[in-house]
């Protein structure tokens, strides 16, 4: 696919027919609170709203940790286009029971309730019905991690310099509303990233959000393991259970390198948990670090001493990939990248540049008190380059068609398989996301 | 500050008129006029300190913190201004508050844990049947939409501590206040930073020797007596005069400097004083029994 063809019609019919026929099953998957909505049972919870009167369902997105994702239109005045995320309660036996909802729902719906931002996901509503609870969002018609792999199949050809420029500004004006209100979002990366059909740049999934500011306990209490594995902070890495809005600007620099290259910048193998449910010091992925940013050393980040899983950096090789010609590695992976990539030297506009690199290295700074914050990243010159201005629409000027999100009734879509966290369909290789196991049931 | 307070839910959603929450409540009544005729109730804020013990009982237990006592006490409260009392077990609900208030402030228990624990303490109300708990949580969430983060006084408290520099005795016993003021509808009425604000101010123009108290209950009488509007400090007997009077002239000037209505302030004072009077028509009996009889009768325990 060129990318820049709308869509045929004979595609847009078979598109339909295929949305026909699987609305049945997916249709069915909302039904079943229907049929057990007749009889509530005595002095029992019972919704007042019912998902299916307001909201019609056309098709499945995807299946996350904790439940699944569907596309759903507004009926009986309720208009536009819905992500219903619907989380399933356990099962005891053959019938569905209440088992208590998990604390990562019980954070996701108190945060949706209360967060709202041009750059956040907006909830529309939370029905707890039968059961079941289903967050409406707002629907987005893309996400990063789509953007990226239709830039890189058939053909890798660069997602443009101004877009990802846009993308990046709003992707930190977000970030910036989120930590000004004491929320670390703790899980970006790609997949949770949305963008609508006019460009404009929502995160998604607070699903491992939680408040920092609570100085009355020990915040850092409770789960283990944050972050999908590739955009894991180096703190995190070395263990540090100290986390920080740092954490977060990690990713964003990993999402930046990633919208540069077409890939993860730090694609390490994920180490399982041991039988004894010790966290393993992920050595594969700080080397995969080490090989771009070198070694880091107490000199640049004073409190790595200090990490408790310092010493298990004497296991990581120093040798780093591409460093050459007096360029810090880094520096050559940025250049060789763009260059491989296909950015155009001229005109300045059409190239990330320099102040792209610098930024890069700020964001992907090893020592978390120097690491930038999101408001200082919004500062950034790499944002007022040439006198240009940041697009509120990273489309804006593009002749690329994204093509719609997919929607669909299988279980089994191998479409994302195999990155860790995007745990898509029942594939085996999702055993290797580490989402199930960061997510502990609670 | 928490400068996200004024943006929160709690602000936007939760924060009602005296005669607003008059009103809600009267409808919620009137609802249910039989109901209420047939099943009297002592005073909502006798009942509240009823509630709270119990609480305080099931999360000694359990070993959980009072930033989650908080919480789950705010949950009852929005929770009972929407839903009439007598058409739900209060224990049940009691329980699940607490289950939810220890995951929205990440002390998570297990929610068998809480049923068990729950059944222990009250065997005739809660049967050992989780999903009962589990569907109540639906209801509270659902009846709260699912606006559960909740703002608290104690962080302005610590800001305090640090700013105006407290002493320590000081914080205790202002604190001590604020775990009091979840016993009336103050926290539905007013933001969390007023209620800090007059907790400090209470516990500076309380007598020093009061100061160190541990249950409001014993506070009442010192605090009934202690004029929310004088700025004199009352009588000492440990440090001298000038040092309690500069304490409380400068929580005076930093009022001043305009961060709190001080209007506010001084209605939150009187509404304290008047909760430590009723106080003393307390009688953990006569509220068991009156919340069994509806109970009971009406089946809500199964
Ligand atoms: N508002 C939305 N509009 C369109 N698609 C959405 C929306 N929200 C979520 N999705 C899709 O569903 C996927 C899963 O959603 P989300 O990340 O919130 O759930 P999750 O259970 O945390 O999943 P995962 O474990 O894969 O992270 C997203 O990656 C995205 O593809
Ligand atoms: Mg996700």
């Amino acid at each position: 696919m060129s990318g820049t063809n709308p869509p045929s019609s004979a595609a847009t019919a078979r598109a339909l027919e295929a949305t026909q026929s699987l609305k049945r099953s997916v249709q069915a998957a909302f039904d079943e609170s229907q049929d057990a909505r007749k009889a509530p049972p005595n002095n029992g919870y019972t919704s007042k709203v019912r998902v299916l009167d307001r909201y019609k369902v056309v098709g499945f997105i995807s299946s996350g940790t904790y439940g699944r994702v569907y596309k759903a239109v507004g009926v009986n005045g309720q208009v536009g286009e819905f992500a219903i995320k619907k989380f399933k309660p356990d099962k005891e036996g053959e019938t569905i029971q209440y088992t208590g909802i998990s604390q990562s729902a019980c954070r996701e719906m108190a945060l949706c309730s209360e967060l709202s931002h041009p750059n956040m996901i907006h909830l529309v509503e939370i029905i707890l019905e039968d059961k079941c609870i289903f967050m409406v969002f707002e629907y987005a018609e893309h996400d990063l991690l789509q953007i990226i792999q239709h830039h890189s199949q058939p053909t890798r050809y660069p997602i443009p310099a101004s877009a990802i420029k846009s993308i990046l500004f709003q992707l930190l004006n977000g970030l910036l509303y989120l930590h000004t209100n004491w929320v670390l979002h703790r899980d970006l990366k790609p997949a949770n990233i949305m963008v609508t059909s006019k460009g404009e740049v929502r995160i998604g999934d607070l699903g491992l959000a939680r408040l920092f500011y609570k100085p009355l306990h020990n915040l850092f209490s409770g789960d283990k393991v944050v972050v999908t594995i590739w955009y894991r902070a180096p703190e995190l890495l070395l263990g540090s259970r100290h986390y920080t809005p740092a954490i977060d600007l990690w990713a964003v620099g990993c999402i930046f390198a990633e919208l540069l290259s077409l890939r993860p910048i730090f694609k390490g193998e994920e180490a399982k948990m041991d039988s004894k449910k010790t966290v393993p010091f992920q050595k594969n992925q700080m080397q995969k670090i080490v090989e771009i940013l070198g070694m880091p050393t107490k000199e640049k980040w004073p409190g790595l001493v200090h990490q408790p899983e310092f010493t298990q950096l004497q296991s990581v090789s120093s040798a780093v990939r591409e460093a050459s010609q007096g360029k810090t590695g880094l520096e050559a992976w940025y250049w060789n990248t763009l260059k491989s990539t296909g950015y155009p030297d001229s005109p300045p506009s059409a190239n990330p540049g320099p102040q792209g690199l610098d930024l890069l290295a700020k964001l992907l700074e090893y020592d978390p008190s120097k690491r930038l914050t999101a408001e200082q990243a919004l500062q950034h010159p790499y944002f007022t380059a040439n006198g240009e201005r940041v697009t509120a629409n990273c489309f804006e000027g593009m002749t690329t068609q994204y093509p719609h999100r997919r929607v669909s009734a299988d279980d089994n879509d191998i479409r994302m398989s195999s990155l860790p966290g995007t745990k898509r369909g029942g594939l085996p290789d999702d055993s290797l996301t580490g989402r199930p196991t960061k997510r502990m049931k609670d | 500050m928490a400068a996200n307070f004024w943006a929160s839910t709690q602000r936007l959603h939760w924060q009602f008129s005296r005669e607003t929450l008059s009103d809600v409540r009267q409808q919620l009544e009137d609802e249910d006029r039989n109901l209420v005729q047939q099943y009297p109730l002592p005073d909502r804020r006798l009942l509240s300190i009823f509630f709270n013990q119990q609480l305080g009982k099931l999360g000694k237990k359990m070993n959980i913190r009072q930033q989650a006592l908080a919480t789950a006490q705010v949950y009852m409260r929005r929770f009972y201004s929407k839903v009439e009392i007598r058409r739900t077990n209060p224990y049940l609900v009691l329980a699940t508050a607490l289950y939810l208030a220890c995951k929205m402030e990440e002390c998570p228990q297990h929610i068998r844990v809480v049923v068990s624990e729950a059944r222990q303490q009250w065997p005739e109300f809660i049967i050992s049947d989780v999903s009962k708990l589990g569907e109540c949580e639906f209801y509270l969430i659902s009846e709260m939409n699912s606006q559960l983060i909740i703002h608290h006084p104690y962080r302005t408290l610590q800001e305090f501590q640090g700013t105006l520099n407290m002493a320590q005795d000081d914080v205790s016993l202002a604190w001590s206040i604020v775990n009091d003021h979840y016993l009336t509808d103050l926290p539905l009425l007013v933001p969390p930073h007023v209620i800090a604000v007059t907790a400090m101010f209470l516990a500076l123009t309380l007598k020093p020797t009061q100061t160190g108290l541990q249950s409001a209950a014993t506070s009442a009488a010192a605090l009934s007596s202690a004029s929310p509007t004088s700025k004199e400090p009352a009588g000492t007997s440990q440090g001298p005069p000038s040092t309690q009077q500069k304490k409380v002239q400068h929580l005076v000037s930093w009022l001043a400097e305009g961060e709190v209505d001080i209007t506010a302030c001084i209605e939150c004072s009187q509404e304290i004083i008047s909760l430590y009077d009723v106080w003393e028509q307390y009688n953990e009996k006569t509220c068991k029994e009156q919340i069994a009889r509806f109970v009971k009768a009406r089946g809500l325990d199964k």
